[in-house]
């Protein structure tokens, strides 16, 4: 029988000569193997876009037209990012895009899940959650082809102002000074309050029933239920759907390129489209390298923002 | 808890409308699709005889054969790249410990938030130096570098969450290193790798700027890059635009109504600016 | 041969201002069943994963036979482990996880075969081996855990509290049938648990720990009969024993006004602590014992126990004392009562050690 003292207490703490933990002996090994796994991931990262994006804003500070030589510009190309009229009104047609993209949508959505606030316990609810979000997984480009012919002459939206005795307002939509931009917009809207609707009816239907029937006892009305339990218990969807939003709206590239290419004159001008022809049609490296430059510099800092709006994990 | 009958009918009622809102274009474009060109002018109609010959002139004359082929082709690379290098990369994230992991971990999040603009430029001057440009290689690879952001971050929080117990069983039992991420850890992970893949599928599917700026020949144009081509050739011929579109757009619409639940989840969980 | 040996073993967390476990000196010999046992966070499971490999030492040794396997890897130990949780790979057949181990180390088809089909046939689980885990109840589960471990033919198993998940029916069933197992196979065993009944009724030898440092480590009955301090007394044993401050005076203790003869135990008089198992106490008539107001009886077939308090130096100290289950007792009730030399434990009131 082997009987052990408590005076063993003594090994903790300063005992043996060790005030503290004892020196490791920890095989090397492991870390070798993470490096590895991690590698031919990162590697491929780095090759294809982490070093490009470096490059991008190195490019910016040059004057280049892509075969020759390049001249070093300093922060001009900068400079005229913000006093090109052109270029400005490309951010400027960015923001409204962002309207009609994300805060329409957004509000719309909001709105009517308070509306329906209960139908996401309903069993056809899987079947309008399909069809809601279907716009969204349809390519781009297929989608700029049909609003091509819904916004055509005799298109969809021509045919149904006629219905409605509206005829005089039907015209060549896109090829319309004032309207073209609205048109796209419009698309977007299109896109995204199935989008916004399937994400805040599934986080309402997170919310425990508990909190509702609290709120009912303590004599809320539909509004003020919405306002004090609701809205405060969507912002993470709130955040996730602004965020992917707005930042289509910044991004939008596809549907300009197809419907209008910018135009008619500047009129759809966006800034990834203005980027796009300057680096390859127009042999204004440099100056395009400094649009992306400032384009991403706003999607990252929306998206910071924006994720102010949400809850922190911890919460 | 009880809803009310009339509120019930509302519900439907506001669900029907937005539903319709959603899917009448892409109705209407079926519709066109199968309508005979003559008849078509762009409106959204019930065409009275059904044509399917204009699938068959996209088909060949458009040369969406070979487009749909090329699209395969580049998916198919980009979505076994990133699941096979974002299985390894999001494993020594989430259960290795080494110097420099959250530094590189959160360059790898940085990519996530960055728009295809941003990089897009330098990469075409880069890859046309040493004459990759217009080949599969200029589309799969850094289609895969975005993908990666997107699928270490999700694999990384799916190899968190696995039991620890099961990887120490495995190490008790002899297994090697590889052989436990592949054998022990990922069989039971399948259902949320193949939410990430389907989610990578369509966004590779559906890109168009970057076949847009490296691809020239016809041979390795993608299925987008091809409607947009077509799209500037027969700026009128509704019916035949409408079944190249479908074309394009099917292959993922259907992978979407079988996969449904994944898509959305996945679509929502990888919160990406894409 | 397959003793084991902890030499000053010890292991810290990062960062942690002391250890989890603490310069742990143990030997267990060949085919020893022995059980660690301590409240939680006292450092058992901890030792038995660093028995394991899947916790490294910070400093000491640990021996298996003469080698040392201080830092050898997991896999090369020959040592199998029995998780609390189990730990089956859900994605495998019972038969896949019991043969899992074996194909990693290269093992033939037959021979897995062979070992799986004998492992199977010992545990009951033949039937069960095309099943996935999902489809099998706890107890089934548990036993695949053991029949993982078994297939190897290992010279130890480890096993980390594998009855806790168990329903207190199974638990019984599942403890008599792996003690008897361990005997029937005659495999090194380290078993770790918070039970202490458990502890007592499996084991060969009972190592307690308390804060990373092992208390004592002994047979159950002598961990019973002469715990070697406070802590030990009062982890083992149920009903536990209570404790009581008081002073010895002249080869007598006085508790509560009354004074006991003590068992001769070569200890000077001075103040002391008295432990007394509830099987200590016996009634007696009122003046030959200490008052205690009943609380509660609790009649257990044979024996009844009695919860009360006694006023001791001037506060209210709990008594559990085992009675007749005859007597009549109620709540509300003073009964006397008082305890015989050989049943009185005695502790240092500083230390907490041992001292008759």
């Amino acid at each position: 029988m082997t009987l052990h003292q408590p005076e063993q207490r003594a090994v903790t703490g300063p005992g043996e000569g060790q005030a503290a933990a004892p020196a490791r002996r920890r095989p090397a090994r492991r870390s070798g193997k993470a490096y590895l796994y991690v590698a031919p991931a990162f590697l491929v990262f780095a090759a294809f876009l982490g070093a490009p994006v470096v490059q991008t804003v190195q490019y910016s500070f040059y004057d280049w037209d892509g075969l020759g030589r390049s001249t070093a510009a300093g922060v001009s190309n900068y400079v005229s990012v913000f006093t090109d009229e052109r270029l400005r009104d490309s951010f400027v047609h960015a923001g409204v895009l962002m309207l009609f993209y994300a805060a329409a949508p957004v509000v719309v959505g909001l709105f009517l899940s308070a509306l329906i606030s209960r139908a996401h316990a309903m069993r056809s609810m899987s079947f309008f959650r399909t069809v809601l979000f279907l716009p969204q997984v349809i390519a781009t480009v297929v989608i700029a082809t049909i609003w091509i012919s819904i916004y055509s002459q005799d298109g969809l939206l021509n045919q149904t102002l006629r219905l409605v005795g509206l005829d005089s307002l039907s015209r060549v939509w896109l090829g319309d000074h004032t309207f073209a931009l609205i048109a796209i917009g419009l698309v977007g809207t299109w896109l995204n309050i199935g989008l916004c609707l399937v994400l805040f009816l599934s986080g309402i239907g997170n919310i425990a029933p508990e909190l509702f029937e609290a709120a009912r006892l303590d004599g809320a009305g539909r509004a003020r239920e919405f306002v004090a339990i609701t809205l405060p218990s969507l912002r993470g969807q709130i955040a996730v759907a602004l965020t992917l939003t707005v930042v289509s709206a910044l991004k939008t590239f596809d549907l300009v390129f197809i419907t209008t290419r910018g135009g008619p004159g500047n009129a759809t001008s966006v800034p990834a489209f203005e980027a796009y022809n300057r680096a390859f049609n127009t042999g204004q490296v440099g100056l395009a390298s400094a649009i992306a430059v400032v384009l991403t510099v706003v999607i990252v800092a929306l998206t910071v923002s924006i994720s102010r709006i949400a809850p922190r994990e911890s919460e | 808890m009880n809803v009310s009958r009339t509120e019930r009918i509302v519900n439907q009622l506001i669900l029907v409308v937005f539903a319709l809102f959603a899917v009448v274009p892409l109705l209407g474009v079926l519709l066109s699709s199968v309508t005979p060109a003559s008849q078509n002018s762009g409106g959204f109609a019930i065409p009275d005889a059904v044509d399917f010959g204009n699938y068959g002139a996209a088909w060949s004359r458009g040369n969406f054969s070979s487009y749909l082929l090329s699209s395969v082709l580049v998916t198919a690379a980009v979505v076994i790249l990133s699941v096979v290098l974002a299985t390894f990369a999001g494993f020594a994230f989430a259960r290795f410990d080494f110097r420099g992991s959250s530094v590189l971990f959160y360059l790898l999040l940085i990519g996530l938030t960055l728009p295809t603009e941003a990089f897009i430029i330098p990469l075409y001057f880069n890859l046309r130096t040493i004459g990759l440009t217009d080949t599969y290689w200029a589309l799969i690879l850094p289609q895969t570098a975005q993908s990666l952001a997107f699928a270490v971050f999700w694999m990384r929080n799916q190899f968190r969450g696995f039991p620890g117990e099961i990887i120490e069983a495995a190490r008790l039992d002899g297994c090697s290193d590889l052989r436990l991420l592949w054998r022990v850890v990922v069989p039971p992970s399948l259902a949320p790798m193949m939410t990430m893949a389907v989610v990578i599928t369509m966004w590779t599917w559906n890109e168009f700027l970057l076949p847009l700026v490296m691809v020239v020949s016809d041979s390795r144009r993608t299925a987008p890059l091809g409607l947009a081509l077509f799209q500037g050739q027969h700026l009128t011929d509704y019916s035949l635009l409408a079944a190249a579109g479908v074309m394009v757009a099917l292959p993922i619409a259907v992978l979407f109504f079988a996969l449904q639940k994944r898509f959305i989840n996945g679509m929502v969980g990888g919160i990406s600016s894409r | 041969m397959a003793a084991i040996r902890f030499e000053k073993a010890q292991h810290w967390y990062p960062n942690a201002p002391s250890a989890a476990v603490a310069g742990m000196d143990l030997d267990i010999a060949d085919g020893e069943f022995m059980v660690l046992v301590g409240p939680s966070g006292c450092g058992k499971s901890t030792t038995l994963r660093m028995l394991a490999g899947l916790e490294e030492l910070t400093a000491g040794s640990i021996y298996l036979g003469d080698r040392d396997i201080s830092t050898t890897a997991p896999k090369d130990r020959d040592i199998a482990m029995v998780f609390q949780n189990y730990a089956l790979y859900p994605h495998m057949t019972v038969g896949g996880n019991m043969e899992f181990c074996l194909k990693n180390a290269g093992m033939s088809r037959d021979e897995r075969k062979r070992r799986v089909a004998a492992a199977a046939e010992t545990l009951g689980l033949t039937e069960y081996l095309d099943r996935k885990p999902k489809a099998l109840s706890g107890g089934q589960r548990q036993r695949v855990a053991m029949g993982r471990a078994i297939v190897r033919n290992p010279q130890v198993f480890c096993m980390d509290e594998p009855l806790s998940n168990l329903d207190a029916k199974m638990r019984v069933q599942t403890r008599t049938d792996v003690a008897k197992l361990q005997r029937d196979l005659g495999v090194t065993t380290v078993y770790v648990t918070h039970d202490q009944t458990e502890a007592m009724t499996m084991g060969d030898r009972v190592g307690v720990m308390k804060d990373g440092v092992l208390q004592q480590v002994g047979a159950p009955m002598e961990l019973y009969d002469r715990p070697a301090n406070v802590f030990v007394a009062g982890f083992i044993g149920s009903p536990a024993m209570k404790f009581f401050d008081a002073d010895v005076h002249d080869g007598s203790v006085t508790v509560g006004g009354h004074s006991m003869a003590l068992a001769p135990f070569g200890g000077h008089d001075g103040p002391v602590v008295v432990g007394l198992r509830p099987e200590g106490w016996r009634l007696t008539a009122p003046g030959d014992g200490i008052a205690v107001t009943v609380g509660v009886v609790e009649t257990l077939g044979a024996d009844a126990y009695l919860y009360g308090t006694a006023r001791v130096d001037g506060g209210d100290a709990d008594v559990i004392a085992r009675i007749g289950n005859r007597e009549r007792v109620g709540t509300g009730d003073t009964v006397h009562v008082t305890a015989d030399g050989p049943a009185i434990h005695l502790f240092d009131r500083a230390t907490g050690e041992r001292l008759s």
